[in-house]
């Protein structure tokens, strides 16, 4: 626990490190940037509720793709998990006129349903005819994209709109802010709460588990592995899912072109720098979100521009990735070296 | 006799086990030296140093006097040092000429391999060590012994003068065994020096000049074969006595407990893996399944846990039917300790408790709350610290990964899970292969045990001795059929042997 911790900040640091050599490198001012990258993304209480804000669809889709992975399903399908939980959300949103009490819960419902009716696409082929998911996740992103693409620019094309998004979903469906600190963040948080306590302690958690490390060990001790797959993969569409509700409730109020940006594709990649842990993805999640959103204030007081972000990310995976085998393996070396040197003494 | 092989104080650490420490040996011109110790003592490690494929973390090694640090196999091999593992690694499809050959072919012109030279050359090395192998033969038809011989045979081509064997005899029947010992004795009377990993006793001291004896990453001591003997041996590997006789007392078996009838089970390619089986184990029995490794052995098992689905036949535990139940419901009647641990029989990454729990999690409604939706993690805590202490395992905290305990003690965990499921019928896959003897002793010590309470017991095992050591009834299995049904007091060693090599056909 401690190694993971220190290998993560200390791959961090090496990341910004390699990343402020590329800024001289290019004639910016390194020390001044990050400044101006932590001042829009963490310091003050707006900035910091706009990163918490900005991480919940990286969080939610990254600890969708977490749990995935640590249980053995390669659900890679976030991005149309979380467009089909977004088009539920709207949909409901549009069609429902309830209390904003009932009506917010409701459509968060519904957006995770909409998750899991994709990803449970994807489990049903794998279940039935033996297919992938890794291949049929990937697929059903397409057309997810495109489905949710012609939806928004014909059946449900807002007429007072020149490009392509519905109209407003009721008011009741939007996500207030509280104290400066969207709604979305209370959902997110009690997502990460419930998906940690399901998968350490529930039942079926232990199950997942051990299915994702030893499946057919898993199998041998009772384990109903077709039964556990679906559930992983229903579980964590839903999470994907409700990803998607979130953005359109907290943020434009209705499925515009665009929506769902690499939200899915960077919860993914954070999945995979957390190593598949539950609450890495949380922490790696809010960090690249602090990266994120602080670029494009950066990019107003500096002339770096808003690109440095994505040069960090891609440096921090890099570094981040390898670096833990290599610290590993660099630790074993070191402490064989030591009570080899001991025996001879 | 000069030394050939001189190893100075060798240390290998892998955090935390020191697997050598701090090792001197040397290895004669024309000698066959055994390197003996239970599993995890570091002789396989000790080899690997020397034939480097582990870097070694101190210490020197000599070669006629000379210093040298093999980085890789291959500079071992160009010096003359050569080592045939326990899995055999040949190119199934390729003739035996082709195997020995490969990666070292003479050639003609414009890269084409001189096919009647390379014949000619592998046929000569198999007359002048009269290996008795035909150099046409495809490797995928013939006999494991054979393959072996095989994988000597590229050492042979290659010119090495030093050849470590890692415990050839663990894959072959005892038939075979005499006949691998006149070839490696006459590789030696041709001025090569043979090390032979091994932990059988009565073969080291049947085959070796000299013995070395290695016990938990120490050299105790190398010693004359001729002026030692196995009680002694077995003593310098564990540092106390060891027991050879059975202690199995005789005992009337009660009601049937496991049927099995008429099995049969088609592998992949429709190939029938198993053949109309039909078997009986009763109550406060121990059934024994002999045969060589690949017999349908594991077709067997597999079909009774329900790994396989069988094409035929029917499998029965206390009069119930299970042949089309699923797993979970075969469990509720069948334990079951698999043959290999890491893959089967546990999750190494998980913790000890986690590992503990299986299966129990399913049948026991102690382990959940809330009607199976949560685990009870402090009862499964204390059920972890029940099979330490039932089981004698030495562990630290029981939250700490599965694989930082030992190999014995890995086995001891999975051993006490599933002897706790209370089960009537207890499916024993090799129990004991790749322990130590002390764990080995503790392992029989359990299956008996249960014997005595009246529970059915159906053992496979690779190890003919195991079998006589502890099973009432040993059947044998040869190409997918049961051969023979033997009470063990009727029943020999050769004759099993022989049953288990020719089937029933040529046995009598």
């Amino acid at each position: 626990m401690t190694r993971k911790i220190l290998t993560g900040i200390a791959g961090i640091l090496v990341a910004l490190l390699i990343g402020a050599l590329i800024m001289l490198a290019e004639g910016y001012r390194p020390l001044a940037t990050y400044a101006a990258l932590f001042q829009f993304s963490l310091f003050g209480l707006s900035p910091l509720a706009t990163t918490l804000k900005n991480s919940v669809p990286l969080i939610l889709t990254g600890l969708s793709a977490s749990i995935a992975f640590a249980s053995g399903p390669v659900n890679l399908g976030q991005p149309g998990q979380l467009a089909m939980g977004a088009l539920a959300a709207t949909l409901g949103g549009l069609f429902l006129h309830l209390p904003a009490g009932l009506e917010i819960p409701l459509l968060a419902l519904l957006a995770m349903a909409g998750g899991a009716l994709w990803s449970g696409l994807a489990a049903l082929l794998r279940i039935a005819f033996a297919m992938s998911e890794f291949i049929v996740t990937l697929m059903l992103n397409m057309i997810a994209d495109f489905f949710t693409a012609w939806i928004i620019a014909f059946p449900l094309l807002d007429p007072k709109a020149f490009s392509p998004m519905t109209r407003q979903i009721d008011r009741a469906g939007w996500l207030g802010e509280m104290g400066g600190f969207s709604g979305s963040v209370l959902f997110m948080a009690a997502a990460v709460a419930m998906s940690w306590f399901v998968f350490r302690r529930w039942r079926a958690g232990y199950e997942w588990r051990i299915s994702g490390q030893n499946s057919l060990f898993a199998r041998l001790g009772g384990c109903n592995i077709d039964r556990n797959f679906v559930s992983v993969m229903l579980f964590t569409g839903a999470l994907a899912g409700l990803a998607g509700g979130l953005v359109v409730m907290g943020g434009p109020h209705r499925f515009l072109k665009g929506l769902g940006a690499n939200y899915a594709w960077d919860g993914v990649m954070i999945a995979i720098v957390a190593g598949s842990g539950l609450i890495a993805t949380l922490l790696y999640g809010l960090f690249f979100s602090a990266i994120q959103t602080g670029s494009l204030g950066m990019e107003l007081i500096t002339d770096v521009p808003s690109e440095i972000a994505q040069v960090l990310q891609a440096v921090l995976v890099l570094v981040i990735v390898a670096g833990r085998e290599f610290v590993r393996t660099a630790l074993d070396r070191a402490e064989a070296r030591r009570q080899a040197r001991e025996r001879a003494a | 006799m000069e030394d050939l092989v001189r190893l100075e104080s060798i240390v290998k650490v892998y955090p935390p086990v020191v697997a050598v420490d701090d090792v001197s040996v040397s290895f004669r011109r024309g000698e066959i030296h055994a390197v003996v110790g239970e599993n995890g003592a570091g002789k396989s490690t000790l080899m690997k140093v020397l034939y480097g494929l582990v870097p070694r973390d101190a210490g020197r090694i000599f070669l006629e006097g000379e210093p040298v640090n093999f980085r890789g196999p291959e500079e071992a091999i160009a010096r003359g040092i050569g080592m045939v593992h326990q899995e055999i690694l040949l190119v199934r499809e390729y003739t035996v000429w082709q195997n020995v050959v490969l990666g070292r072919e003479p050639m003609r012109a414009l890269g084409r391999m001189d096919e009647a030279e390379a014949r000619r050359l592998v046929g000569e090395k198999i007359r002048e060590f009269q290996l008795n192998l035909d150099p046409d033969a495809v490797v995928g038809d013939i006999s494991v012994a054979a393959r072996q011989k095989v994988e000597i045979l590229k050492l042979l081509y290659r010119n090495v003068s030093v050849l470590i064997l890692d415990e050839p005899t663990a894959v072959l029947a005892p038939q075979e065994v005499p006949q691998l010992f006149a070839e490696l004795a006459r590789l030696r009377d041709n001025g090569r020096t043979v090390i032979f990993i091994s932990h059988r006793l009565d073969e080291v001291l049947a085959l070796s000049d000299r013995i070395t004896v290695m016990r938990r990453g120490r050299k105790i001591d190398t010693v004359q074969a001729a002026a030692t003997g196995k009680e002694e041996l077995a003593r310098m590997m564990v540092g106390r006595e060891v027991v050879f006789s059975s202690r199995r007392t005789p005992r009337t078996p009660g009601v049937v407990v496991c049927e099995i009838d008429n099995l049969s089970v088609r592998g992949a390619g429709g190939r029938e893996r198993l053949t109309g089986v039909t078997l009986r184990v009763r109550a406060g029995e121990i059934v024994g399944v002999a045969g060589v490794e690949g017999n349908g052995q594991l077709e067997l098992v597999e079909a009774i846990i329900g790994l396989g689905k069988p094409e035929s036949g029917s499998i029965r535990v206390q009069g119930r039917d299970l042949t089309d139940e699923p797993i979970l419901e075969r469990r509720r009647l069948i334990s079951f300790v698999p043959q290999d641990r890491g893959r089967m029989g546990a999750s190494l990454g998980a913790s000890i408790v986690e590992n503990a729990i299986m299966t129990h999690h399913r049948l026991d409604s102690r382990f959940t709350r809330l009607a199976g939706l949560l685990l009870d993690l402090p009862f499964a805590r204390r059920f972890a610290q029940r099979v330490r202490e039932e089981f004698s395992v030495s562990m630290s905290s029981e939250r700490d990964p599965f694989r930082s305990l030992s190999g014995g003690n890995q086995q001891k965990v999975i051993l006490g899970r599933e002897l706790l499921l209370d089960c009537p019928f207890v499916l024993l896959d090799q129990p004991t292969r790749g322990l130590d003897v002390g764990s080995i002793e503790y392992v029989h010590q359990q299956v008996l045990g249960i014997r005595d309470e009246n529970r059915a017991v159906l053992l496979v095992s690779a190890d003919l001795e195991e079998l006589f050591l502890i099973a009432d009834r040993i059947v044998v299995m040869h190409r997918g059929e049961l051969v023979a049904d033997l009470p063990v007091e009727q029943a020999t060693m050769e004759q099993v042997g022989s049953l288990m090599l020719e089937g029933r056909a040529r046995a009598s």
